[in-house]
């Protein structure tokens, strides 16, 4: 319940400064997605069904704020998110790159959804000016934040999450 | 195993209320929970746009030449509103040659109402060029209403809720406008290029386009009133082989610093979907 208690404002939070203040911070044309940043660090710091959840907050959060449809954005996030999940409890899943290397296969798997879907609702898409111009520099700045993402979000759970004993 | 199976459960479920929230807000009927949720996420959106835009303009200068910035600013406006009024008396000089050689003196223009509202965010998908401002069906906006600032247009209202609306850029490659060009007075069609160049495209052949010719909104096809600016002419492309040239325009509007926009309130436009 807590986890939702910070979750829920904190994604609000993200979507408004995503929308307000991050997508003014460019690389090319690509910017960085927070929601999606911090709601797979959030499920591979140990707390995936809270981050599932939040993925579909987020996601319609960001649809709400968007000219994709309603609901769109979230079904790729939680789809990610619970693909996430099944990396729980992997004796390899506190390794150093993990979180770069799973937000890399998740930000690829959201943009080339979103320009699929895109396609279907009958906008031009070019995967040759998408490609270079937005996914890669978008997937790039998702990686470089993905890490310190990662660690801020566990060392917070460690405070507010005392590790449980299972009898 | 138990864990996989509640997880996969969980993702299931909240995939089909996503998927029940997309059926509902195509069929139309979300757009009162979509208002009542934004109403106050633009609030909050509004409050830190504006503190944004006034720390961004802040690192983006000198403290110490921040009066001759205001100065330059205010000298910016006035050079802009004298552009366009230039701009408005050679349209009325064009015109009225043209109405005196008709005998047709009683065509009359209505002055624009315009209403202001700040830019509070970006289209959060980069794939869209949209922007979102702080006022909404409260302050009369409606959808497809033009969007302007002092330099030209902007784009046309593609979504309405009570307190914020998104507006479509002319560099959306979904957007078209018709425009004509000043001199040459030829009408063409502009439409955005996916890497968000604007080109007019259907010119004639037989029409001498100059580079640096202005290029304002011709008002055919009901979607935007006419004579207002959109750019100058950057280069023209014409082959004897084809039926149409083109030619690429350089926006007047800098699309990256918009924080103030104005809406025209009492312009009628087509319904959005009809000119899409």
């Amino acid at each position: 319940m807590l986890g939702y208690l910070l979750g829920i404002p904190l994604m609000i939070l993200l979507a408004v400064l995503q929308s307000s203040v991050v997508s003014e911070i460019t690389l090319l044309e690509g910017q960085l997605d927070l929601i999606l940043v911090t709601t797979v660090a959030w499920s591979l710091a140990g707390r995936s069904k809270d981050a599932m959840v939040l993925g579909l907050i987020g996601g319609l959060l960001l649809d709400l704020l968007s000219g994709m449809p309603f609901g769109s954005t979230a079904i790729i996030y939680v789809g990610v998110l619970f693909l996430t999940s099944l990396l729980e409890g992997q004796f390899w899943g506190g390794h150093l790159l993990l979180p770069p290397a799973i937000t890399l296969l998740a930000s690829l798997l959201v943009y080339s959804y979103q320009l699929g879907m895109l396609y279907i609702l009958g906008r031009q898409v070019s995967l040759a000016y998408a490609l270079p111009r937005v996914v890669l520099p978008s997937t790039l700045l998702n990686i470089l934040f993905a890490l310190p993402v990662y660690h801020l979000l566990t060392s917070l759970f460690h405070r507010l999450f005392p590790a449980e004993v299972q009898i | 195993m138990n864990r996989l199976r509640q997880r996969t459960f969980l993702a299931i479920a909240l995939i089909l209320v996503a998927i029940g929230f997309l059926i509902l807000s195509v069929a139309g009927f979300l757009q009162p929970v979509e208002t009542t949720i934004l109403r106050p996420v633009s609030g909050v959106q509004t409050w830190i746009a504006v503190r944004y835009n006034a720390i961004r303009d802040l690192l983006r200068s000198p403290s110490d030449i921040t009066e001759l910035r205001q100065e330059n600013a205010r000298l910016e406006a006035e050079v802009a509103r004298l552009q366009q009024e230039i701009i408005n008396l050679r349209e009325q000089a064009t015109e009225a040659e043209i109405l005196a050689a008709l005998l047709n003196y009683a065509r009359s223009q209505p002055d624009n109402r315009y209403t202001a509202a700040n830019v509070i965010g970006r289209d959060v998908s980069p794939f869209l060029r949209s922007i979102w401002i702080g006022a909404g069906s409260e302050q009369d906006i409606a959808q497809g209403m033009p969007v302007v600032t002092e330099r030209g247009l902007v784009g046309r209202v593609a979504e309405v809720f009570a307190t914020t609306a998104r507006i479509q850029l002319i560099t959306d490659p979904e957007a078209s406008v018709n425009v004509e060009f000043q001199t040459s007075r030829a009408d063409g069609s502009l439409s955005a290029q996916l890497s968000g160049e604007l080109w007019v495209e259907l010119i004639p052949q037989d029409v001498e386009i100059l580079v640096n010719e202005l290029v304002l909104t011709s008002g055919l096809g009901g979607n935007f009133p006419a004579d207002i600016p959109i750019g100058s002419v950057l280069s023209v492309r014409r082959r004897d082989v084809d039926i149409f040239q083109q030619a690429v325009i350089e926006p007047s509007v800098s699309f990256t610093d918009l924080d103030i926009v104005l809406v025209i309130t009492n312009f009628q436009p087509l319904p959005f979907d009809q000119v899409q």
